[in-house]
């Protein structure tokens, strides 16, 4: 009897699983960083398409007449409870803020949750670390190509002008999505493609065990036989039928046998 | 040997393998009136058909028997 990690239907049963895995890992990696590539883009375009709309709503003549200590002031106020209600009215926001150019460099003006939440900026507070894409969002509406991670959390922002009457650029407004709802997305997809992966290499090594141990029962059919024979028993029939190599393989056996058969019954007495 | 009894021959060889030609020797020897294998004709066909039908269950199968009597009867 053949050990079974001798055996063929370990063999091919084997080799093919090694074959999906190859075939199928690549695959999951071109498709999840595809997926992954996508999906930022998608994020990246809601946050740019959201940044634009907001950017229409902000008032670019307030927002540049607005200065340090004017936080208790009308204009600010009722600015910040825009933008709160803008932040509040989709779960896709995180936070939502505007900032303008000054001397001091890029600084925050009304923050949607100034006097709600400790950490928010006040006017003037100084962006200490202001990206390519921030500076960009100045001119045109823009997201950032990566997660930036900063005092806030590890997030992925989109930026649009604001412009005053005169369609001057005054400031702009800052969208930023949380970077963990982004992964969670991609997570959750690339869980799914592996999944899938997990049940084809599943459904794969089932069938190419059934189709290996039909052929490894007619050989062993056959082997069967040839022992028989090979002890001088020759009442022996061969009743393996197939199409393949195997058959012809067990018609060349049967054939031989019938005529060792005929042949010991001429020499018989 | 006439065309008939190449035909079966090569029938035959097909399931019973090199020692068809005795096989089938025995069969018209004993079962046609000791008919020379050779010397087949079209008429012998059932007959021979039939014993090889039975004799040939002896070395294969049933099935394998019947599908081998059937093709002799066949012969044209």
């Amino acid at each position: 009897m053949v050990q079974w990690y001798h055996s063929i239907i370990t063999k091919l049963t084997v080799a093919f699983v090694i074959l999906i895995l190859v075939i199928a890992g690549l695959s999951v990696l071109y498709t999840f960083g595809a997926t992954k590539s996508a999906l930022k883009e998608t994020t990246q375009d809601e946050l740019v398409a959201l940044a634009s709309v907001i950017a229409t709503q902000i008032d670019g003549d307030i927002l540049a007449a607005l200065q340090p200590g004017d936080e208790v002031t009308p204009e600010f106020i009722t600015m910040r409870d825009q933008l709160y209600a803008m932040q509040t009215s989709s779960p896709e926001i995180l936070y939502l803020y505007t900032m303008k150019q000054t001397s001091d460099g890029i600084v925050f003006v009304v923050d949607a949750e100034y006097g709600i939440s400790e950490d928010s900026a006040g006017i003037g507070d100084v962006y200490d670390t202001p990206t390519e894409e921030m500076k960009m969002g100045f001119q045109i509406p823009v997201a950032e190509h990566e997660y930036t991670t900063d005092q806030w959390g590890t997030v992925i922002s989109g930026y649009a002008p604001v412009k005053n009457a005169t369609g001057e650029v005054t400031g702009i407004v800052g969208v930023d999505m949380s970077a963990t709802r982004v992964i969670e997305r991609q997570d959750f997809i690339g869980n799914i493609i592996y999944l899938i992966m997990l049940i084809g290499i599943g459904i794969t090594a089932i069938i190419i065990g059934v189709i290996s141990k039909t052929m490894i029962r007619d050989i062993r059919s056959l082997n069967d036989s040839a022992e028989k024979i090979s002890t001088g028993d020759m009442n022996v029939l061969v009743t393996v039928e197939r199409n393949d190599e195997i058959g012809e393989l067990a018609g060349s056996f049967s054939r031989m046998v019938s005529s060792l058969k005929i042949m010991m019954m001429d020499d018989s007495p | 040997m006439s065309d008939i009894s190449e035909k079966v021959l090569a029938i035959t060889i097909q399931v019973l393998g090199p020692a068809s030609r005795r096989f089938l020797e025995r069969q018209t020897k004993f079962h046609l009136d000791g008919l020379e294998f050779d010397d087949l004709k079209k008429e012998h066909i059932p007959e021979l058909a039939k014993w090889v039908g039975i004799s040939a269950q002896l070395v294969v199968d049933e099935k394998k028997a019947s599908q081998l009597a059937e093709k002799i009867k066949n012969i044209s």
